[in-house]
Parts: C-alpha cells; sequence; structure tokens
C-alpha cells in the first residue's frame, strides 16, 4: 500500500511537469465545466471541439493544417480555470482560448490583454466586454443585460405595465439586475419594476419568494438564473398559483431539462434565445449531422450549437491569419494571435449556418441579436423574428 | 544558522532555481503549492500542534486577501501582506474566542459558524470586497517593482514558505510551542504544569491567523481577484485533507499533503490524457480526492510524512542536519551496545 502511494506521488509530481506540448500547426485551446454546477449547459464546450475536429476530418483542418485540440475541465472553480489558462497560454501554446465563466475572465482580463491571446469567453457579463480596454476579448452574443433589455421590450410592447426581476444572490444574478435597473432603461419602456426578489443561488425551495411575487401581481417576472435555479423557481411559482406564461429568463433557461421536469408547469415559460436550437432546419445541421455520422456528440442542445458557432467564427479568423500570411502558419505564434485577434475584429457578416444571424465582430459580441422562445407542447418554439439587441 | 534551517535553506533555492525552469505553468503550479503549504502549516499549528479543530481556514485566507487586495491597490507595495497577515490574525482570535468555553466537536461546530458568517461578510460587505462581482486586484508591488509574472510570483511564494517553514521550527522548540502540545493532549494537565491554557490557545489562533492571512495575501495577489465563492466551506475542506494526508501535526506533513491536494487534480487530468480519456476521469478527480483521504485515514492516519519516513530520503535528510533535541534518544544511541561487566 505505502509502495503504491509513494509511486502515485512520483507520478503525479512528474506528470504535473510534462514538458510542453509538441510543435503543431495550430493550437486550439479550451476549458469548460465538464463537471461542475453549471454541467447542464457545457454543450457549447463540446461545440467547438468538435467544429475543428470536422475541420480536420473533412478538409484536413484550417487551409490545411491541423488543428490540435484540447478541451480541459474548468469545474467552474476559479483556481482550476487560472491554472487552464496558463496551460493554454504557455504549455500548449494555443492561438486562440475558448474560456467559461464570468469570474475567471474577470480575473484574467487583465493578463489576457498582456499576453496578447485572443480569448472567447462563454461569459455574457458587460463587464468583459470592451473593445477598447479588452481588445482580446470576444463573447458570443447579448450582454445579459442586453437579453433582459429584450424581454422588458417584448413585456411593454405587449401593453405590461409592471415587472419584477428575481435573481440568485451571486454575480451572474446581481450584475446584470444592478446595470439595468440603474440604466433607467425600466422607466423610458414605460415600465415600472414593483420588485426586485433574491433568492440563494442554490436554494432547492423559494416558495416563500414565489408567495411575494404573487402578492405584487406583476405583468412580468424576469429571471436571472441558470436551468437548475429555473427549474425551482417555475416549480414553485405553480406551488402558489402563478402561471408560466407570467416568467421569461435568459439565454441559459433554453433546456430540455425544463419541460422534461416541470411538464405542464412550464407550459408557456419564455427565454431568451440567441442561437437556433439543435435539430433545426438550418443548413449548420447538414454539417452537424455529417460529423455525427462517424463521432459521438456529448450534448445534443442549443449551448452545443452556440459552441458549434463560435468555432465557425474562430476557424475564419484563423482562416483569413493564414491567408494573409501567404497561405503560411505563422512561426511566431505572438505574431500569430495578434493577427487572429485583427481578423476575429474584422469578420463581417460571417455565415454561421442559420445558427444565428450573420456574425460580426467589431464590436466583439458576434451577434447583438435575439428572440423569444416560449415552451410550447414541451418544446421550445420561436416567437417571431430576431431583435437586435442594441 | 543551524544544519536544520540549512536543509530547507537549500531545498529553497532548488526550488526557485526549479520553477524557473518550468517556465510559466510550472512557475503557476509551485506558487499554487507554496501558497497552500504557508496555509496548511498555519492550520497545522492550530489543528495538528495546539488540538483546536478549525473549519474556518478558508475565512481566514478569505480576510487576507480582501486586505491584502484594498491595501495593495491603495499602494501599501510590501505592507499589504503584513496587513494581511494582521487582519488575519484578529479575525483569528475572534473565531477562536468560543474556543474559550468550547472544547472538541462544539468548538469545531463553532468555527463552522464562523466559516459562514465570514462568507456572508464577504458578500455583503460591499465597500471592502466589492460584494459577489469581486475585489479586483492589481498586481503586487515588492520595494516599487511590479510582480506581474508566475515566476515572480513563485520565488515570493517560495521565500514566505521558506520563512514560515524557519518560524514554525523556531516556535516548535519554544516554551510556547511545547504548551501548544501539553494543551492539546490534556488541557487539565496543562493547567496543572501551570500553563495559561486560554492564553495558550489565543497564541495559536493568532500565529496561525497571521500566516493565513499571508498564503490568502498572496492568493489575491496570484488570482488577481478575491471572491466571496472562492473562499467558501470547499477550500477549507481541502485544507483539512492537506493536513490529514500529509500528516496531522508534521510540517514536512504540510508541505507534503498541499502538494498533493494541489496537483492531484492535474495528475488525474494528465493522465486521463495519456490514455485518451480525460473527459470520463474529470468526473473521477473529485471521487479520488475523498477515496483517497479515506484510505489514508484507513491505513497510514500518519500522512505521507510517515510514508516518506520510511524512506531513505528523510533518513538521509535527518543524517544531514541532525539535531540533539533528545537527549535520552541520543544518550541511548551513544551508549556501546555491550558493556562488560567488571
Amino acid at each position: 500500500m505505502n509502495k503504491l502511494l509513494r509511486n502515485a506521488m512520483l507520478t503525479a509530481g512528474l506528470l504535473s511537469c510534462i514538458a510542453p506540448a509538441t510543435a503543431a500547426d495550430i493550437n486550439f485551446c479550451m476549458w469548460g465545466t465538464i463537471t461542475g454546477p453549471d454541467a447542464l449547459v457545457n454543450g457549447m464546450a463540446y461545440g467547438p471541439r468538435d467544429y475543428m475536429e470536422f475541420l480536420n476530418q473533412t478538409k484536413g483542418g484550417i487551409a490545411g493544417n491541423k488543428v490540435k485540440l484540447l478541451l480541459l475541465d474548468g469545474r467552474y472553480k476559479l483556481d482550476e480555470e487560472l491554472k487552464n489558462y496558463r496551460r493554454c497560454v504557455d504549455q500548449e501554446q494555443a492561438v486562440v482560448i475558448n474560456g467559461w465563466s464570468t469570474g475567471s475572465v474577470k480575473a484574467l482580463r487583465d493578463q489576457i490583454t498582456q499576453d496578447q491571446v485572443p480569448f472567447m469567453t462563454q461569459s455574457y457579463s458587460s463587464e468583459v466586454l470592451d473593445p477598447v480596454k479588452l481588445p482580446y476579448i470576444f463573447m458570443a452574443g447579448p450582454t445579459y443585460e442586453q437579453q433582459m433589455i429584450i424581454a422588458l421590450r417584448d413585456a411593454a410592447n405587449a401593453g405590461g405595465k409592471t415587472v419584477i426581476i428575481m435573481h440568485g444572490d451571486n454575480e451572474y444574478g446581481r450584475g446584470p439586475t444592478t446595470v439595468v435597473r440603474q440604466s433607467g432603461v425600466i422607466e423610458k419602456l414605460g415600465l415600472t419594476l414593483v420588485d426586485t426578489v433574491e433568492f440563494p443561488y442554490d436554494a432547492q425551495d423559494i416558495t416563500a419568494q414565489m408567495l411575494r411575487v404573487k402578492s405584487k401581481n406583476p405583468d412580468l417576472v424576469y429571471v436571472q438564473s441558470s436551468t437548475p435555479q429555473l427549474i425551482v423557481a417555475l416549480r414553485d411559482a405553480a406551488k402558489v398559483g402563478l402561471p408560466a406564461t407570467k416568467f421569461v429568463g435568459n439565454a441559459y433557461n433554453i433546456s430540455p431539462a425544463i419541460p422534461a421536469q416541470l411538464g405542464a408547469a412550464a407550459e408557456g415559460f419564455r427565454a431568451i434565445q440567441i442561437y437556433s436550437d439543435y435539430g433545426s432546419d438550418i443548413p449548420a445541421m447538414k454539417d452537424i449531422n455529417a460529423f455525427k455520422a462517424n463521432n459521438k456528440i456529448e450534448k445534443e442542445d442549443v449551448y452545443y450549437m452556440k459552441g458549434w458557432m463560435e468555432g465557425v467564427a474562430i476557424s475564419k479568423a484563423i482562416e483569413v491569419a493564414i491567408a494573409k500570411n501567404g497561405g503560411k502558419v505563422p512561426d511566431d505564434i505572438k505574431a500569430f494571435r495578434k493577427s487572429v485577434r485583427d481578423e476575429m475584429e474584422n469578420l463581417k457578416d460571417v455565415d454561421a449556418g442559420g445558427i444565428t444571424p450573420p456574425l460580426s465582430f467589431a464590436s466583439h459580441q458576434g451577434s447583438t441579436q435575439a428572440r423569444l422562445a416560449v415552451i410550447k407542447d414541451g418544446k421550445y418554439v420561436p416567437l417571431g423574428d430576431w431583435i437586435n439587441a442594441q | 544558522m543551524t544544519r536544520s534551517s540549512l536543509v530547507p535553506i537549500i531545498l529553497a533555492i532548488l526550488a526557485i532555481a526549479v520553477s524557473l525552469m518550468l517556465g510559466r505553468y510550472g512557475a503557476y503550479l509551485t506558487h499554487v503549492v507554496a501558497i497552500a503549504a504557508i496555509g496548511a502549516m498555519s492550520l497545522n499549528l492550530l489543528n495538528g500542534w495546539c488540538g483546536q479543530i478549525n473549519f474556518a481556514q478558508a475565512a481566514l485566507l478569505g480576510v487576507g486577501a480582501y486586505t491584502a487586495g484594498n491595501c495593495g491597490n491603495a499602494g501599501w507595495d510590501v505592507f499589504s501582506l503584513l496587513a494581511a497577515g494582521i487582519a488575519s490574525a484578529l479575525a483569528a482570535v475572534l473565531i477562536g474566542l468560543p474556543a474559550l468555553r468550547l472544547r472538541g466537536l462544539y468548538f469545531a461546530i463553532a468555527t463552522l459558524a464562523a466559516q459562514f458568517i465570514f462568507e456572508y461578510l464577504f458578500k455583503f460587505a460591499e465597500p471592502i470586497t466589492h460584494g459577489v462581482s469581486g475585489l479586483l486586484i492589481q498586481p503586487m508591488k515588492l520595494l516599487g517593482r511590479v510582480i506581474d509574472t508566475d515566476q515572480g510570483y513563485a520565488v515570493l511564494a517560495i521565500c514566505l514558505l521558506l520563512l514560515t517553514w524557519l518560524f514554525m521550527t523556531w516556535i516548535r522548540r519554544t516554551d510556547l510551542g511545547r504548551a501548544f502540545l501539553v494543551v492539546r493532549e490534556n488541557e487539565v494537565v496543562a493547567r496543572g504544569m501551570g500553563i495559561n491554557v486560554p492564553q495558550t490557545k489565543m497564541w495559536a489562533f493568532l500565529i496561525s491567523g497571521f500566516f493565513a492571512g499571508i498564503a490568502g495575501g498572496l492568493m489575491g495577489f496570484t488570482d488577481r481577484l478575491a471572491h466571496p465563492e472562492a473562499f467558501g466551506m470547499g477550500l477549507s475542506v481541502d485544507y483539512i485533507a492537506m493536513i490529514i494526508v500529509g500528516g496531522l501535526g508534521s510540517l514536512p506533513g504540510s508541505l507534503l499533503g498541499a502538494a498533493f491536494v494541489s496537483l492531484l487534480p492535474e495528475a488525474i487530468q494528465r493522465f486521463g490524457e495519456a490514455f485518451n480519456m480525460a473527459d470520463q476521469l474529470s468526473a473521477f478527480r473529485e471521487m479520488a480526492f475523498g477515496l483517497l483521504i479515506i484510505l489514508f485515514l484507513i491505513f497510514e492516519p500518519r500522512g505521507l510524512s510517515a510514508i516518506l519516513g520510511k524512506t531513505n530520503v528523510q533518513r538521509m535528510m535527518a543524517r544531514f542536519a541532525r539535531r540533539p533535541t533528545n537527549p535520552v534518544r541520543d544518550q541511548a544511541k551513544n551508549q556501546p551496545k555491550w558493556r562488560s561487566v567488571e
């Protein structure tokens, strides 16, 4: 036993000091939450990996150069994500990094600028979106605040007067709520914010909060939370007699788990949809199905589509950067990264295969359009056309 | 300088050289382990030596991180780390106050409550902590020079780890250090021996808190963000695991435990990558962590330090750094194996 433990220790030590990755044409490194509290949406970690692998299998990579892929598990833990970032930048010599949580991107934002490495974040936080101060950070859709405004605008157009915002007691919940409240946009839309209800992010029962919401009888309840919390919210809303039709969630509330777990109690719930759902009748599905014929797709959901779309945008920027370097991958990784960043920013009207309207990254957001989707007969059905959040 | 202090100094110099050679990622892992080792040693003093179970280690680290962050952002230079140590020491004394009336499991529960109170404060004391969005921290300044590389932090963390080690070795040999052990073994006996038990406990909390604050401050500077979720109960459990896996009461054990707990996820990740099963092993990482703690408690409760004690490495080190701390043992050793009867 002791010998075994000693050997395990030695192995751990040696493995941790493994030499940097061997040279490859293009290194693409990413981390997601393979395991962790928000693993339910980790399709967006597999999406970019699969798209790059699709390019490797069908086109020999990007502009004929194989893409070396590494997907790490950030476990939604700050220290783990910071470690992954160092590995991607230093050991893997990644030309582009795809990272995960808002917290980690905030912690890393100065280092990303210092390292001059293009970084696609899965976060929608406006705090990490600043093309001038943070020129290397890119985002794949409207910010949480913009998503909230789309929902509020829709409520105002439908003749609504009163609104309640519910959110978890963490940054993801409080941050966007505070920004929207302070911006005065609610009042400008002719709405009245009758209450803001906070609940513990990991709460298993929020019946008391729902009774408070019910007493105010709002026309719209916007919930800024992830899928697990939303399931609790809608379950307890049904318990106190509040219909799901009053509730609207953000882009992370488009999840098959919601109708699957709640059944009739989820009917009429609306959420912000930025990306077309998996299985939609769009051109991108043709590629995805072709990939699926020979490979396993871990998550077949809307978040996977987001990841696939990110893969499309990143590969396009790399392709242009290589083309501008005479069709060769630049030898100097710093120059390659800088060039990819510039081309990322120059991307205009990139065809995302219908996952989103054409992408442009001049504002570092890719797409600022979204639409509302409603749960009808256990499925999300888009309501109307794409709306520009700006 | 004694020979016993020479060994850690040489090892520290070697560690610095190796961390600089490993590149940025290696340097990052080095400072993560070194910072964790400082925190583990501080907990070891309190828990392993003085017998006071503390579930609020993460809270103390958090106090250190927020203090260092605020002071560092205000341009306090190297004093920001000192301030972090002092703030955490004071917080530790507050946490330790119930120890004057409570013992054992009851006191452990009190520290658990303290952990949750501090977590709440990190979220709601917005002017100091910036609430749930966390406090963004500028790179640390050391005598006017900005440290913004992982290599820089690795060197700093190793130096501070060395100082912590030397201090802990020294205090262990003082009357206060011996008093810690007596209090741990039996408070009634300690009182009978004339030891001021409440004062001894408070010293343990004060010293432990100070070093936890230093570790927390370093964490803040290296992470560049002090966030309430980073100092939750899970982190306290990690530190308890470090001192159990390393060996309760053992200084080298704290270092080994910190390295083991910090590097185990990385080792599992690399192992998974080598065999193309990283995704599957990701889920196993948390499980492996719990499983190893159980295995250690069953098969080697004295931890990694005891395992290392059976190897030639420690025997070699002990031969080099032998010190006459145990006169009875040394006297017995110097005795001839047999004496002729006159």
